[in-house]
């Protein structure tokens, strides 16, 4: 009775599949739902981190002291069981659905299904940034070498404009300068701009604002990173490149570089998480592997 | 005209030697810069330390685990999977299943990431402790990705075998099972052997899903729920920040891939021409 | 006709050597190791199709809210994130990719079937390279791409430098399947047309290749198939501009490096997921598609 068998085999593997649809769906829906239960304050920290030469890992260590200056070395201390990963978005899914998990993101990446936590008892807002209260922050910056073309030198007008800083501020990120309506002469040209995958989200609102208004001009961005978009400046591969760091001396040599927002780095955990604050010292240690459960610092 | 196909067939020469020599011209001088030896052998991977440390020794390590863990579990799924299509499998079922195969090879490994950073990393948390980034999780997921080289050449490699093995198995009082395994699948062990190089080969090589669960921390993982970093995930992850030497070395890490591959691809060659002659 | 005698003919002998499944299960009481075989082998067969069906469902489940309107807007901005320039930019990739690499992989393919005595160095040494080549994995096709079209050929991230080194990547399947198809075409064929007076070529053109079609076809989708699902070959090279490649040295985004850069943002892993299903209707689409065609291949053969 082979078509029997058959037959058996067939609806096993078909009712099979069908449960593990269902198994699918169901806990697709429930890894959200973490934050109800009560948070366990002995389980080790899951230390997330970024991956080595990422603006937002520089500007991290740097700020919070995980990396050492002395003389001319410098060391990152960055515990080496912690999760490395390189992008925002992994970051965030990785805190949201790990409950003993801390991670850090940039400011205007930060989104409700993580919590961020006070740094030294200053909450993470834009205002917090700009009055300089919250520790942790950098500057977003582009460079460009000393011929820029007339469209290019326009649009960096622009970005500085109270029209340009507006959409900073409508994008999360905090303004760096009170300048004047933009009233340029709209010269006609083609743009290219490169670089951090940090600065490039609000680079692409200025862009296409830009284009708006200037509809002579065509700007292309090219989304990779901070240290790519430098060279690829001095390259002159691109007209524009984005740091989401301060620029390095031998940049600085060939490049004229223009801060023109300021971000925050937020301190995010799991929702769960019943700690809200931390100092610099206490986010120090935790990274540098010195603190290692949640009950050294939930008292 | 032939010399214009002759020429068409040089191409596949041209590109080895110009990936050969551009990947070789950018890799060595990094290579020999910070020292061979510290460079393969070295434990310490700190680029934006000063002074940096550019040893890949752990991510060798960490690469040849991921890679045996997707064997471990892609292996014998893969060629039992490929036993049922090619012996047991009622002809409708497989009208379905064989396409399905396929299809598994063409889901882009982005989406394999993703999916194994929402489903596999939080199961393995939840089930087996540690943070889920994990050995295990990138094992898990490649030995999926797997699945469709093993199952496709195990297959045509067991449909290669004259049917007169298994009758005679059969005709010898044999279960339909026993003469499965005894006969077809001995007869068959070049092409899965073949099947099984090729798996690894493309475990060994696989990035952009790797990156996203395998937690990437540079060291050499004491139990399967630690993190550990691949020679890929380090080219993709700092491949777009990196300048001067830091990018050469992560070139020369490309080079020691590429050499991975390349012993791979030998040791194919070989496993064919083994088989060629022995019939 | 004869074919429906022959099928009633084994109908008839069948029942001869038909196992009930009384005696199967009797030989399996005797046999309880043959047992275990058959539940591991369905086990492993059923692990294998719930693996694909379980992914699939997650990635409709989670994506197919998510295709709105707006993500297939005519134009990217950053709010819409539309798929669709990188849907086009995918278009005129694989288009140019296929360009360069199809004359290449079947004129080599044609010199190996038809041309090469067999047994030659050479002949080996082409195939060894061409085996080599499929088997570099993306990210070194990628560093290569970045290093020799990008870098040193002074193209920067452009649609030019990303076809070519997909082209590249995807030479050996189309050698391999145009191969493989024109030595499934019968010597009759050529002998005929020879025969008739036709030279080398004019056979090769007038009467292989079109005979072949089908298995080559097969395999340009199959290529079609890898190129659209790539993404870390063309991260370093087609690069990532979010608009329409209008020139060969523009750069664009394919539709896999598009929800790459999505996921990778974080603001719009909504998006990503829908941006998923596109991806995965598509490489579907293009499956059915090749494997309709090889069936093709198949009723002819047969």
């Amino acid at each position: 009775m082979k078509k029997v068998l058959a037959k058996i085999t067939a609806i096993t593997v078909m009712s099979a599949l069908a449960v593990t649809a269902f198994a699918g769906c169901g806990s697709s829906s429930n890894s959200n739902d973490s934050s109800d239960a009560s948070f366990d304050t002995s389980k080790t920290i899951t230390v997330v981190t970024r991956e080595e030469g990422s603006g937002t890992r520089d500007a991290f260590t740097e700020l919070t002291g995980v990396l050492v200056k002395d003389g001319d070395t410098k060391t990152d201390n960055t515990v080496s069981s912690a999760v490395t990963i390189n992008s925002t978005e992994a970051v965030i899914t990785n805190v949201k659905d790990n409950d003993s998990a801390i991670g850090y993101i940039s400011l205007g990446s930060l989104n409700e299904t993580v919590k961020a936590v006070k740094v030294g008892s200053v909450e993470a807002t834009a205002e917090n940034v700009k009055s300089g209260d919250y520790a942790i922050s950098r500057p977003f910056n582009i460079a460009y070498k000393s011929n820029l073309s007339e469209v290019a030198q326009d649009f960096v007008d622009f970005i500085l404009s109270s029209d340009g800083q507006k959409i900073v501020t409508d994008e999360g990120y905090v303004t760096v300068s009170d300048g004047e309506a933009y009233s340029g002469k709209k010269p006609e040209g083609k743009i290219s701009v490169a670089g951090s995958s940090s600065v490039s989200p609000v680079m692409e609102k200025l862009a296409e604002a830009y284009m708006a208004v200037n509809t002579n001009a065509k700007i292309e961005i090219q989304t990779s990173d901070s240290s790519a978009g430098m060279q690829a400046a001095m390259e002159g591969t691109c007209d524009i490149g984005m740091a989401s760091r301060e620029l390095k001396d031998e940049e600085l040599s060939a490049l004229t570089s223009t801060t023109i927002a300021k971000d925050g780095i937020a301190i995010i955990v799991n929702k769960a998480n019943t700690c809200d604050d931390l100092t610099v010292d206490q986010i120090k240690a935790i990274y540098t592997g010195e603190t290692t459960v949640w009950s050294d610092i939930i008292k | 005209m032939q010399g214009v196909f002759f020429l068409t067939a040089l191409a596949s020469i041209a590109a080895v030697a110009v990936i050969c020599i551009f990947l070789f011209i950018n890799g060595i001088p990094a290579m020999a810069e910070i020292g061979v030896f510290d460079f393969i052998g070295g434990q310490k991977w700190a680029p934006s330390n000063v002074p940096a440390s550019y040893g890949i020794f752990n991510m060798i390590v960490a690469s040849v685990y991921v890679t045996a863990g997707a064997i471990v579990i892609g292996v014998p799924i893969g060629i039992l999977t490929a036993v049922y299509l090619a012996r047991f499998c009622p002809k409708p079922l497989y009208k379905v299943l064989k396409p399905a195969t396929e299809l598994l090879a063409g889901i882009p490994s982005i989406v394999y990431g993703f999916f194994g950073l929402m489903v596999i990393v939080p199961f393995i948390r939840d089930n087996f402790g540690g943070n889920g980034s994990s050995w295990l999780a990138a094992s898990i997921v490649l030995g999926i990705m797997i699945l469709p080289t093993i199952i496709g050449v195990s297959e045509s490699a067991l449909r290669a075998v004259p049917e007169s093995y298994y009758e005679g198995a059969l005709a010898l009082g044999a279960t339909k099972e026993r003469s499965v395994f005894k006969t077809i699948l001995p007869a068959s062990k070049s092409g899965v052997l073949a099947a099984v190089v090729l798996g690894i080969g493309r475990a060994l090589g696989e990035t952009m899903a790797v990156v996203l669960i395998a937690g990437n921390q540079v060291q050499i993982p004491s139990r399967l729920t630690d993190g550990l970093r691949t020679l890929t995930a380090n080219i993709v992850m700092e491949m777009g920040y990196s300048t001067g030497l830091h990018r050469q070395a992560l070139i020369a890490t490309g080079v020691v891939l590429f050499i991975f591959i390349l012993l791979i691809t030998i040791s194919m060659q070989a496993i064919k021409s083994r088989s060629e002659k022995h019939g | 006709m004869a074919d429906k005698n022959n099928a009633a003919l084994i109908d008839d002998i069948k029942p001869i050597n038909k196992v009930t499944f009384k005696q199967r299960m009797l030989s399996y009481k005797r046999k309880p190791l043959s047992f275990v075989m058959l539940l591991l082998v369905a086990l492993a067969a059923l692990i294998s199709a719930a693996a694909l069906v379980f992914i699939i469902v997650y990635v409709l489940v989670r994506g197919i809210p998510n295709l709105t309107p707006e993500l297939f807007a005519l134009t990217y901005n950053s709010d819409n994130v539309s798929c669709m320039p990188s849907i086009i930019n995918t278009v005129v990739l694989t288009l140019l990719t296929l360009v360069i690499a199809v004359p290449f992989g079947i004129g080599a393919a044609i010199y190996l079937a038809e041309y090469a005595k067999k047994g030659n160095k050479l002949v080996k040494l082409i195939r060894t390279m061409a085996e080599t080549l499929a088997g570099i994995p993306s990210i070194v096709y990628g560093l290569f791409g970045m290093l020799f079209f990008v870098y040193a050929l002074g193209w920067g991230y452009s649609l030019l430098a990303g076809a070519f080194t997909l082209a590249i990547m995807v030479l050996p399947t189309i050698m391999r399947t145009t191969e493989e198809a024109l030595l499934t075409v019968p010597d009759s064929y050529r002998e005929g047309s020879f025969g008739l007076g036709a030279g080398k070529l004019r056979t090769i053109i007038r009467i292989i290749l079109p005979s072949a079609m089908p298995g080559i076809l097969a395999g340009i989708i199959l290529s079609v198939g890898r190129i659209v699902g790539e993404t870390a070959a063309l991260i370093y090279t087609y690069g990532s501009a979010t608009g329409y490649a209008t020139g060969f040295l523009n750069s664009g985004r394919s539709l896999a490096v598009h929800m790459y850069v999505l996921t990778n943002e974080g603001l719009h892993t909504d998006q990503a997921w829908g941006t998923a299903v596109v991806l995965l209707v598509l490489v579907f689409a293009i499956n059915t598609l090749s494997a309709f065609i090889a069936k093709k291949l198949g009723t002819k053969k047969g």
